[in-house]
């Protein structure tokens, strides 16, 4: 019994040893085939959360009509309810429309893709796509939704990506004030205690002939080849500048709403790490 | 059978906890069900079954993340050899055992991550940050882990694994 329990903890520690020594290759293999195997099911649960969520709403609807019956005729309560599903299909249709403009107004290939999860560790600001290299989705892409930019691809499989979100601390931006063309580094901040994601921009040899200032919109500066030009990233506020003049630096509040996010658009064609042409897979969007 | 669900769990598990808001009040911590599934199958189930399940539960925990490969699975058996030891104790007051257990666990799993991540030089999070994450880690896991516990001896016992005159961990 006893070598029995030797023998298993040996084993347990050799595989341990193994996993852990896995070359990158290897292991990134290993974690793509995870990740594609879960990723049917974490669809299958986004769906299910998506609809128990609809349901929700109809039960709400359907609570409030009730006590409405007690006062008024049945008639009226059949169209209140048919009114709550239409109000439901209109807020839907908005969204959806808002979200198709946005896609037909950018002049960039994109693709859409739906938020399937975050980080499962909890230790990174990071999203997870139903989409990957299948759909042309490549590491170093941006992501972006119409309200602003949420951040860039750091890995894809063969049918799901991971985003890091700006808000992230290793999340680097090439970026520029609109107004005054200050150009600076931004940088995540992580989320703060109320939920707040934030970021930092940091700007050398400031022009003193256009400070910055707060509620300047901060947009991508297109340099490094990751982020496309002047995709709104967010505004200053708090900004600092020290006594020479020439360093500042400022809190960026974000544009895009971090913390709600269901659908958002994979830039596709301006990334360095990007094909030069897009998938068939890819949808097609205004040249 | 007990193989069954046990991918059952931590398939369903592991997209929860991914799926699941993490609240920025404590910290960005993830619900910790993978873990409670490891703890489940150390109070219930033999050391074998307990380390597999560390095992898939740490792989599929890294691989839904950033984590390095292994990291998981280390500080997952680390927690299930700690509960193995501490079972005949658990199963007496089983609710508030389980939650303290839980509670535990989650925090020490958070903490050790942290230090293996921040050796590792692969995460950027303030000391700060990872305490108010580790004390988030340890009410969730204290509210998760008896939950989790009951969910799968529910399970179990639907598909004939556990006689319902068996002396279940934590009833």
């Amino acid at each position: 019994m006893r070598d029995r329990t030797l023998f298993v903890l040996i084993l347990a520690g050799v595989i341990l040893l193994v996993i852990l020594n896995l070359p990158e290759p290897v292991s990134g293999r290993l974690k793509g085939f995870v990740r594609d195997a879960v990723a049917p099911l974490q669809e299958l649960v986004v769906a299910i959360s998506r609809q128990g969520q609809e349901t929700i709403k109809l039960a709400r609807g359907v609570s409030q009509l009730m006590s409405e019956n007690q006062r008024q005729a049945g008639e009226i309560a059949r169209l209140r309810l048919r009114l709550n599903e239409l109000e439901n299909l209109e807020d839907e249709t908005l969204k959806l429309r808002h979200l198709l403009e946005f896609h037909n107004r950018v002049p960039r290939q994109l693709i859409a893709g739906t938020v399937l999860g975050r980080d499962a560790s909890g230790w990174w600001q990071t999203l997870r796509l139903d989409k990957g290299a299948n759909d042309g989705v490549h590491a170093d892409m941006a992501v972006t939704t119409p309200e602003g930019l949420i951040g860039r691809v750091i890995s894809a499989t063969a049918r799901t990506c991971d985003v890091l979100l700006i808000s992230d601390p290793k999340c680097k931006i090439s970026a520029i004030v609109s107004r005054s063309q200050a150009f600076g580094i931004v940088t995540g901040n992580g989320v703060t205690a109320q939920g707040q994601p934030v970021c930092r921009m940091e700007f050398i040899n400031v022009d003193r002939r256009h400070p910055v200032q707060n509620g300047d919109d901060v947009v991508t500066s297109g340099l490094g080849g990751v982020f496309p030009k002047d995709l709104q990233v967010g505004r200053l506020e708090n900004v600092k500048v020290n006594d020479s003049g020439l360093y500042a630096e400022a809190d960026v509040v974000i544009a895009a709403d971090l913390g709600a996010l269901d659908y958002v658009f994979v830039v596709v064609g301006l990334s360095l790490g990007a094909p030069p042409a897009a998938s068939p897979a890819a949808e097609a969007g205004t040249p | 059978m007990t193989l069954l669900v046990m991918l059952l769990g931590l398939l369903t598990g592991a997209a929860l906890q991914a799926l699941l808001p993490a609240w920025p009040w404590l910290g960005g911590a993830q619900p910790p069900i993978l873990l409670a599934l490891v703890l489940f199958y150390a109070f219930a189930h033999n050391r074998g079954w307990m380390l597999l399940c560390a095992l898939l539960a740490g792989l599929l925990q890294d691989a839904l993340g950033q984590v390095p490969l292994g990291f998981s699975c280390f500080c997952f058996g680390l927690a299930g050899f700690a509960a193995l030891r501490y079972r005949d104790d658990v199963e007496e007051h089983a609710w508030l055992a389980q939650m303290v257990f839980g509670g535990l666990a989650a925090a020490a799993v958070n903490l050790l991550l942290y230090i293996l991540l921040h050796h590792a030089d692969v995460v950027v999070v303030s000391f700060t940050l990872a305490l108010r994450k580790t004390i988030g880690a340890a009410l969730l896991g204290a509210v998760l882990t008896p939950l989790t516990f009951r969910v799968v001896i529910s399970l179990e016992r639907q598909l004939g694994e556990r006689p319902a005159t068996h002396k279940e961990a934590g009833s």
